[in-house]
């Protein structure tokens, strides 16, 4: 397990990209290492598609290094049938059966078509849509022509793949199910490298985290470090029964920070180092408190967090 | 010998996409149906027409007149002094012809003019000139010898623009018109519609903007290469069959196929159609929304060239006709149409080729140039000066 994840596959240094007055990318740095699944996160309009079409050349880089450990052409760019990229904007041929566009996917990837047709039908099949492999895409509901866009993305089995957005359109249920092909994959021996807004999903699966914000590195580790280093903090959820009241921040001690839910709940985050007795005593004497629950920040806690405070 | 094939695959893909043998035959099918009703309604139309048609005369008409007359007419001879009450009567029930004379001035009503009048009117200049040849005692013999055109003997030092050639150019330019045409179409649904499915980032993270666009190049020229051989296949088959039912010989049209010149003149098409497919790409490609954009009437561009290079026809061995023959946009079908008129020695045919190949080479480059930088531009469509820009920081 140590040498699976000792090799560097990807390396990206001081990589910068603006377009016109906006500085999309701004001097970020980081490292992919075999048989890693590498979550790329950040707010809307952070960079993170911006890096990844560097990333697979499709813009080019204003400044900075990007160094793959694939077989690559002049370009230095991975080889295409090493490397699976399920793009943000989503798009197939409507007009063609289903099984056609993905073989044809598969094969401009360096897949033989009857060994992509194969692979094709087993990946239908598990998805529930083995019958429905000769309509057209336009056919399908959002839902499962998202299924197919994934099929198209890993169906030649890539070395490298780069999923933007993969959650994305999908119900609950679909979403679980993803997370266990992305597993499998990556289990078959592929990096992945995701970005996604759905923390609670990337907790499942991810081992290394980047976050970026406005186009600069907020956090950059193992998912294991960032609890480490913010996840200490103590988080109390409390649910009022009338409106929550505005001042119960200057009623409690050792407050990081306070946010509002909704009307009745409020989600409360102290310092590492807060004594919860002295705050559960604070607490009681507060009116109308129905329920309360303590707990330690999750990922989306502390995205939060850190994006806030990064843009503080 | 990855990035050929890539090109292969992405060819074999275009091509897969728009050369739908089904649609051919039944465009072909139609045509063929069509071809027939017209055949067969013109015959039955023209059956109906062979009756002879009434006339009305007056009983004074001369007498050689109405044995004409009577070939192609059903005659009914009435007094002079009923032409007012007949007049009347064609006016009334909107039918019938009158027929009068005064010595040498006739006179004709009618409801409206037809083509029974025309006939009428040809058989009355026929007499008339008859009439003026015995006032002057001249023979039919002696007219003949008089309108009989001068015998001349012609001798060409270079007498190789023979009239199949010709016809042969216009052949080839007409399918290039035909295959432009389809590749307008083809480029225009091909490359804005992946654009607008947002296929494109898919496709380009796997292959390269130069071989995205030499696929789309090839497979769009096969497809229009396709569509050219079906129609040129059927015009063949049309002509002989037309030949073999107006008692012609199959040989009439075969004469037609000159192999000199259709082995001078495919390459010369082909390479044409290659350059034009490189260029309606690259404007394609940079149309974001075909039903809004201004830049779709640029792809008609292709068609005004082709046509410019009939003029070449008019006077081969002009200034202009020889510019146009070396001119890359113009001379796949100038040159060609330059050699079946006039003497064109082989280093010109050669050199008209070889600059034809370095453009084409040259403006897939381009397209592919100008696809890579306008690739991810969606909403506003971009000008040409931002494309030139955007190129040269790229």
């Amino acid at each position: 397990m140590k040498d699976l994840h000792s090799k560097p596959i990807l390396k990206v240094n001081s990589l910068s990209k603006s377009f016109v007055n906006v500085q999309a990318v701004s001097n970020i740095s980081f490292t992919i290492e075999q048989g890693d699944i590498f979550a790329f996160l950040g707010p809307n309009g952070a960079g993170k598609t911006t890096t990844l079409r560097i990333l697979l050349d499709i813009i080019q880089a204003d400044s900075g290094q990007i160094e793959w450990n694939l077989i690559g052409g002049k370009n230095s760019l991975p080889f295409a049938e090493q490397i699976g990229y399920l793009p943000e904007e989503r798009g197939l041929y409507t007009d063609i059966p289903i099984i056609r566009s993905l073989v044809y996917l598969a094969s401009i990837r360096g897949m033989d078509p009857s060994k992509a047709r194969v692979a094709a039908m087993e990946w239908l099949e598990r998805l529930g849509l083995a019958d429905r492999s000769k309509e057209k895409l336009q056919a399908l509901s959002k839902g499962n022509q998202q299924k197919i866009q994934f099929i198209a993305s890993i169906l030649h089995k890539p070395i490298f793949a780069i999923l933007d957005e993969p959650f994305s359109g999908l119900d609950p249920l679909n979403q679980e199910k993803f997370i266990e092909y992305i597993k499998e994959i990556n289990k078959q021996g592929a990096t992945i490298l995701l970005s996604a807004h759905q923390m609670a999903l990337v907790e499942k699966i991810a081992n290394k985290v980047f976050l970026i914000n406005n186009g600069k590195e907020v956090y950059n580790g193992s998912l294991s470090s960032i609890y480490d280093l913010f996840g200490k903090k103590h988080v109390i959820d409390l649910l009022f029964k009338t409106p929550a009241p505005d001042n119960i921040f200057q009623t409690l001690s050792q407050v990081e920070s306070m946010d509002r839910v909704d009307d009745y709940r409020v989600r409360i985050t102290f310092m590492q180092e807060t004594d919860l007795k002295k705050v559960l005593s604070e607490l009681a004497r507060i009116e109308d408190i129905i329920n309360l629950t303590s707990h330690r920040p999750d990922l989306h806690d502390i995205f939060l967090q850190l994006v806030k405070t990064h843009n503080q | 010998m990855k990035y050929l094939n890539q090109v292969i695959t992405v060819t074999r893909w275009e091509y897969r996409r728009f050369f739908k043998p089904k649609n051919e035959l039944l465009g072909l099918s139609i045509m063929l149906l069509v071809s027939i009703v017209s055949y067969f309604g013109g015959k039955y139309a023209f059956s109906g027409s062979s009756e002879k048609s009434d006339l009305i005369v007056s009983q004074n008409l001369d007498c050689k007149l109405t044995e004409r007359l009577l070939i192609d007419f059903k005659l009914h001879e009435v007094p002079a002094e009923q032409k007012s009450t007949i007049i009347e009567t064609i006016s009334n029930e909107k039918k019938g012809i009158l027929l009068f004379n005064n010595g040498n001035v006739f006179t004709i009503h009618a409801y409206k003019d037809s083509k029974v009048l025309k006939n009428l009117r040809t058989i009355l200049d026929e007499y008339q000139r008859l009439q003026k040849m015995q006032d002057i005692e001249l023979s039919q013999a002696d007219l003949d010898n008089i309108l009989s055109p001068p015998t001349i003997i012609e001798s060409f030092v270079y007498s190789k623009n023979s009239q199949r050639r010709v016809l042969l150019t216009y052949f080839f330019a007409g399918l290039m018109i035909m295959a432009v045409l389809l590749s307008f179409a083809y480029q225009f649904t091909a490359i804005t519609g992946e654009k607008q499915l947002k296929i494109t980032e898919q496709i380009v993270s796997a292959i390269s903007p130069q071989v995205w666009m030499d696929g789309k190049i090839f497979g769009i020229t096969l497809t229009g290469i396709s569509s050219m051989f079906t129609y040129s296949l059927l015009g063949i088959i049309g002509g002989i069959l037309f030949f073999q039912f107006t008692g012609a010989p199959v040989s009439t049209i075969i004469n037609y196929l000159h192999l000199p010149s259709i082995l001078l003149f495919l390459p010369f098409a082909l390479t044409g159609i290659l350059i034009w497919n490189a260029l309606l790409a690259a404007i394609a490609s940079i149309i974001t929304d075909p039903n809004n954009s201004g830049k779709s009437s640029l792809m008609m561009l292709p068609l005004v060239f082709v046509i410019a290079s009939f003029t070449v026809t008019r006077d081969p061995d002009s200034a202009l006709s020889v510019f146009l023959s070396w001119f890359p946009f113009t001379s796949a079908t100038a040159m060609p149409m330059r050699w079946a008129i006039t003497e064109v020695e082989i280093w010109k045919l050669a050199g008209s080729f070889f600059v034809l190949i370095v453009t084409f080479y040259l403006l897939r480059i381009l397209a592919a140039k100008i696809f890579r930088v306008s690739i991810l531009i969606s909403g506003k469509e971009p000008s040409w000066n931002q494309i030139f820009k955007l190129m040269k920081e790229s």
